[in-house]
């Protein structure tokens, strides 16, 4: 398709100016909606479950590595009333050397005892994009999150050796864009098996008979009744039984946004960043574009053009111009968020979220302000007469 | 159609704040089917005057007429129908858009008067033709001559019959050949439509074509 049958002569430049306004909105923007996702998904997360672990250790340490929480625990948090479910988990860092406050970031095995249905209300069902989820009975399988599978390649049928064991992949996990995106599911039996063999100290206590197997959980999520007040339940289970640290959900979740503040102030900063440069730049060629054709709007005047057709015409240009220029603008933005995703993968990260909403606001926030500055400059311009129209354009 | 002017004055703000009066009450009247044509020193107000008839700047003072109407004091939307209407322009400069093809500029002043686009085609490509013109309609003006491109600015100005022509210098930039031709175009618009024609100049044989000859000195018009 020749480009001249329908971009205007003369505006290629104009294109690529607000091509270029609308590509740092957009990657800017791609980039908030990514930490903003992972934010919320936290959030979601904390909300969907009371999380118990056992005392004695802080919460985000004991939660992930250590707590011991024994069966007769668990069985008497689940004798609690308004309690629906306890799932039992074993939840282990891949990677101790990482802190172990950013649970929401490390890479984990997450043990689960199927035999109980998934009790977080947002997350009862994790999106399977190949194979399957984990299944009561099984043994020696995996199945992994996005990032864990893209930052080793993994596949259904893969192997993957976590902690010195191998295990079959059995299933990859669509992506969440929050912490499951960096886990590696497993039975509990064998999250068991792997925090026996990293943990020297527990063996020995294992050893000595004093604990079963059943007792080797690092904390359970518990699941409520319909209707039921999460954050009272959390409240009357610690009460009732001894021993244990449990979160509260509406604490948690306020202490998880106050932790995340930094990041919410950043995202903010980031967003009004970019619309401050993409409106900039965007806003600055289109007028400047307009401003050059000021001889055009003298001549056109000269020839009979009313203010009105003038503007008609200007704002039906810009408008197609800023189209133009916002769909190159979101390609671009495209290609570099997904060249530079694909490098960072590797680590298991991704840097940008293009999600359909901020490329339906990036479009229409070039066609809104590109059709402004039009609107503006066409305004100044017909202010004129022609012949000082024609004059300044010479 | 009969082009009145009464009294018309224009001042332009000068260097040092103070204003530069160029034209000191003009009178002038223009009957339809004379060719006037217009000389005076370089400066002296020839190309403000035509603006002024062609309601293409205000003027300070004075009065414009076109037949019984006082088409100086419309309004701005009235004014910019009387330009597409009933005034043709031919500029020394050609003032062709560069981003439109030969063809598209002529057309461009039949689109703000809503003309019918097949009837104004037909009669573009007619007047391109008799001026020569025809073969360049798709290039754009800065592959055509000196000479091409004011052919193209006079059908444009001539396209839709405009009862005033005005034509500031318009054998300025061309070279004698394509001076008579405009010229003679012009004229012939003046028998055969019965238009007015105000040419500005300072070419003597392009004065010699007009059935008057006026010299604008110290901002006012007086006989040749």
């Amino acid at each position: 398709m020749n480009p001249r049958a329908w971009l205007p002569r003369g505006y290629l430049f104009t294109v690529l100016g607000i091509a270029v306004g609308v590509a740092g909105l957009v990657a800017l923007g791609a980039m908030a909606e990514r930490i903003s996702r992972f934010i919320e998904g936290g959030d979601r997360f904390v909300l969907g479950q009371i999380s118990v672990a056992g005392e004695g250790m802080g919460m985000g340490a004991g939660f992930t590595a250590g707590g011991l929480l024994r069966s007769a625990k668990i069985g008497e948090i689940a004798r609690v009333p308004g309690v629906a479910a306890v799932q039992p988990q074993v939840m282990l860092p891949l990677r101790t050397s990482t802190s172990q406050f950013l649970t929401l970031t490390q890479e984990l095995v997450l043990g689960l005892d199927l035999s109980v249905p998934m009790p977080n209300r947002n997350y009862q069902v994790l999106p399977v994009r190949a194979g399957r989820f984990l299944a009561p009975g099984d043994r020696g399988v995996a199945v992994v999150g996005a990032d864990f599978a893209a930052s080793r390649r993994l596949r259904v049928g893969s192997a993957v050796t976590l902690d010195g064991a191998t295990f079959k992949v059995v299933g990859t996990l669509d992506k969440t864009l929050t912490a499951p995106d960096r886990f590696a599911f497993v039975a509990i039996a064998d999250a068991r098996d792997l925090w026996l063999r990293r943990d020297p100290l527990l063996v020995q206590v294992f050893g000595a008979g004093t604990l079963g197997r059943a007792d080797l959980n690092s904390g359970a999520a518990v699941g409520w009744r319909p209707g039921e007040d999460p954050d009272g339940l959390a409240r009357r289970i610690q009460s009732a039984v001894g021993g244990v640290n449990v979160t509260i959900p509406g604490e948690l979740s306020r202490l998880l946004r106050e932790s995340t503040a930094f990041f919410s102030a950043l995202l903010f900063g980031i967003g009004a960043l970019g619309l401050v440069i993409g409106g900039l730049s965007l806003s600055n060629t289109v007028t400047a574009a307009v401003f050059e054709r000021i001889r055009d709007f003298g001549i056109k005047r000269a020839l009979g053009a009313t203010d009105l057709q003038l503007l008609r015409e200007v704002l039906a240009e810009a408008l197609g111009v800023s189209l133009s220029g916002g769909a190159v603008g979101v390609g671009l933005a495209l290609g570099i968020g997904f060249l530079v995703d694909a490098r960072v993968i590797r680590q298991g990260q991704q840097l940008f979220l293009f999600s359909p909403r901020l490329l339906v606001f990036a479009l229409a926030f070039a066609l809104v302000l590109g059709g402004l500055a039009a609107a503006y400059a066409t305004l100044r311009i017909v202010r004129l007469s022609p012949a000082d129209a024609i004059r300044r354009g010479a | 159609m009969l082009v009145r002017a009464i009294g018309l004055e224009k001042s332009y703000g000068g260097a040092d704040g103070q204003p530069i009066r160029v034209l000191a009450g003009v009178d002038l009247e223009v009957k339809a089917g004379e060719f006037v044509a217009i000389v005076g020193a370089s400066g002296s107000g020839k190309s403000t005057l035509l603006n002024l008839l062609g309601l293409l700047e205000p003027a300070d003072a004075g009065e414009i007429w076109f037949d019984e109407l006082r088409v100086s004091h419309l309004s701005r939307r009235a004014q910019a129908r009387v330009r597409g209407t009933r005034i043709g322009y031919v500029f020394q400069s050609f003032l062709l858009i560069s981003g439109m093809t030969a063809l598209d500029n002529v057309l461009l002043s039949a689109r703000y008067i809503g003309r019918d686009r097949r009837s104004a085609l037909a009669e573009a490509a007619a007047l391109m033709a008799r001026l020569g013109v025809a073969h360049r309609s798709g290039h754009y003006p800065a592959q055509l001559s000196g000479g091409e491109q004011q052919r193209v600015a006079y059908c444009r100005a001539v396209l839709n019959g405009p009862p005033l022509v005005l034509a500031d210098e318009p054998t300025g930039s061309v070279d004698d050949e394509h001076a008579r031709v405009i010229l003679a175009e012009l004229r012939a618009l003046t028998r055969e439509r019965r238009a007015s024609v105000i040419l500005v100049t300072h070419r003597a044989e392009a004065a010699a074509e007009g059935d008057r000859v006026l010299r604008l000195r110290d901002g006012r018009l007086e006989p040749a």
